[in-house]
């Protein structure tokens, strides 16, 4: 052992900088994880790849099979024709893959302290849980991007679907679906703290059940009647209309954008209470010596 | 002579789960530079102890101050100056270990990480093991590299569960060495739970005994072990496994006779 600890050392940074400092090692912690987890280029790449492929030749089939050309690109956002079911199929793949891989990138993120058993670690350190969540989302937002960068790119390559032709209303669509992946991550998470492991079948599942729901790729009035209610109540269903609006000529979805907007703030703050809640009932339990 | 002010103090911590109540009105306080030996055989609730006074577990009655904040709603402010290491906790296995030493101190908070990542593995000679991933560690080193963790931030209060469990006699002295310079430096006060009594004795000058959730003893090593009669510590520890033993023996007979 040597005695060589200069004093400055022991100096801590000021609370600000100590935060901000926090969030980004936790981004980079889990930055790191994935460069060295190549099983998870199937979450963030191969499956992507492989839904743009299955839903772009889909609808590239219907159009050729309607005689209404090779591409997806020129279609006309009218109902009923054949290139407007493969700029929906295109558009609602590119957009899932923001909610979807925003929720399993957070969600993961969690999963992950509790697989290497890292939340003791965390839990006694100065590490605020918003500060976690700040960290972990900043992940998530550069695996998102980098995702859906490649399912964009492969829709523009093979099926001539500029994702870009949606215009600047793809700002705030873009934006409430990375909010709703947020806060469908923050549910699972709270249930994967009050019920351990036997919840994390959901990170990868849960969002499955929002999907056809959702209207993902066709309008909801296309589900069965006694559905349609529990359709209009998501958040989700709001953007994806939103989203599919701008594939046509039409004016910009303001209405669909504002309900959307606030649907996705309830939502997040019922997932934020629920967190709490569950955290809250993590420490009173003692469930925190499953990971010990 | 005025005693050092408290780093750690509980007061009626109780804490019971479905299996019944494992902390029973728990009182610990650590002063400042202190060395404390937190001792009690399995199941005695010493780890759910340190967890409440971490504020990782809530107590269901009872008070934990921990460097005047009161936790676990003050936990952040707390953990600033508390170092927590388990012998049982692996490092993460993504990890190379100057990476792990390095988020843990940003966690922490230090403005200066990197120097002191350095400073931490060359303090407890594991500086040949920086570019190893966790998985790749045996026991021994992962305990050290922890341990290393714990300290990086010069805490004022170390908080060690089982640290030398699965460490050879030559790198448990060097821990023990790193531990005693650490707090005769800078004053650090070391809260300590281990079953190897030899170890307690060399590293503490004061330990606290639970039995059944309960501190049946509180003093120096010699203390306690005149207080039970017995020869040193581990005398004291087989005299409280024995008691823990006859007392299951007895409710077993009373709920086969209920039956």
């Amino acid at each position: 052992m040597s005695a060589t600890e200069a004093p400055d050392l022991r100096e801590l940074r000021g609370p600000a900088a100590a935060s901000a400092h926090r969030v980004g090692a936790v981004a980079r912690r889990h930055w790191l994880v994935l460069r060295r987890s190549p099983h998870r280029i199937f979450d963030v790449l191969v499956w992507p790849v492989v839904d743009t492929l299955l839903y772009g030749s889909i609808g590239l089939f219907a159009a050729k099979a309607a005689g209404g050309g090779t591409g997806a690109g020129g279609g006309s956002a009218e109902l009923g024709t054949a290139p407007t079911l493969a700029v929906f199929l295109l558009s609602g793949t590119v957009l899932w893959h923001l909610v979807h891989q925003t929720q399993i990138s957070l969600a993961t993120g969690f999963l992950e302290e509790t697989w290497s058993r890292n939340v003791i670690g965390l839990l006694t350190t100065p590490l605020r849980g918003w500060e976690y969540l700040a960290g972990v989302g900043l992940f998530a937002l550069v695996r998102t991007a980098l995702s859906t960068l490649a399912v964009a790119s492969l829709a523009f390559a093979a099926y001539a679907f500029d994702v870009t032709t949606l215009g600047l209303g793809l700002i705030p669509v873009a934006a409430l679906l990375l909010l709703c992946g947020w806060a469908v991550a923050l549910a699972v998470v709270g249930l994967v703290l009050r019920y351990g492991s036997g919840a994390e079948a959901l990170v990868w599942g849960g969002l499955s059940v929002v999907m056809p729901l959702s209207g993902v790729f066709y309008p909801v009035s296309t589900l069965p009647a006694p559905l349609r209610p529990v359709a209009e109540a998501l958040p989700t269903t709001h953007v994806f209309a939103a989203g599919r609006a701008l594939t046509g000529d039409g004016p910009t979805p303001w209405h669909e954008l504002a309900v959307a907007t606030l649907g996705t703030a309830a939502l997040l703050v019922l997932a934020l209470f629920f967190l709490g809640r569950m955290l809250a009932s993590f420490r009173r339990r003692g469930l925190v010596t499953r990971y010990s | 002579m005025t005693a050092p002010p408290p780093v750690l103090e509980a007061h009626g911590l109780v804490k019971e789960y479905r299996r019944g109540r494992v902390v029973d009105g728990v009182r610990l306080v650590v002063r400042e530079g202190e060395r404390v030996g937190l001792l009690g055989p399995n199941g005695a609730g010493k780890t759910t102890t340190l967890l409440m006074c971490l504020g990782a577990v809530e107590p269901d009655a009872g008070s934990v101050h921990v460097l005047g904040h009161r936790v676990p709603a003050g936990r952040s402010a707390a953990m600033r100056g508390v170092g927590f290491a388990a012998g049982y906790l692996p490092l993460p296995d993504r990890l190379r270990v100057r990476e792990y030493l390095r988020l843990y101190a940003d966690l922490y908070g230090l403005r200066a990480p990197r120097a002191a990542v350095e400073n931490a593995l060359e303090h407890f000679g594991i500086g040949h093991l920086a570019s190893a991933i966790g998985t790749e560690l045996s026991s021994g080193q992962r305990t050290l590299v922890g341990i290393a963790k714990a300290s990086l931030h010069t805490p004022r209060l170390l908080v060690l569960d089982e640290p030398t469990a699965a460490l050879d006699p030559d790198i448990a002295l060097r821990v023990r060495t790193g531990l005693l310079d650490l707090c005769a430096r800078h004053g650090t006060a070391l809260l300590v739970t281990s079953h190897d009594m030899v170890e307690v004795e060399r590293l503490c000058e004061r330990v606290v005994f639970l039995a059944a959730g309960r501190v049946t003893a509180d003093g120096t090593p010699e203390e306690v072990a005149r207080q039970y009669a017995q020869q040193d510590l581990e005398g004291v520890f087989l005299h409280l496994a024995e008691e823990r033993d006859r007392e299951r023996a007895g409710r077993d007979r009373e709920g086969a006779g209920a039956v």
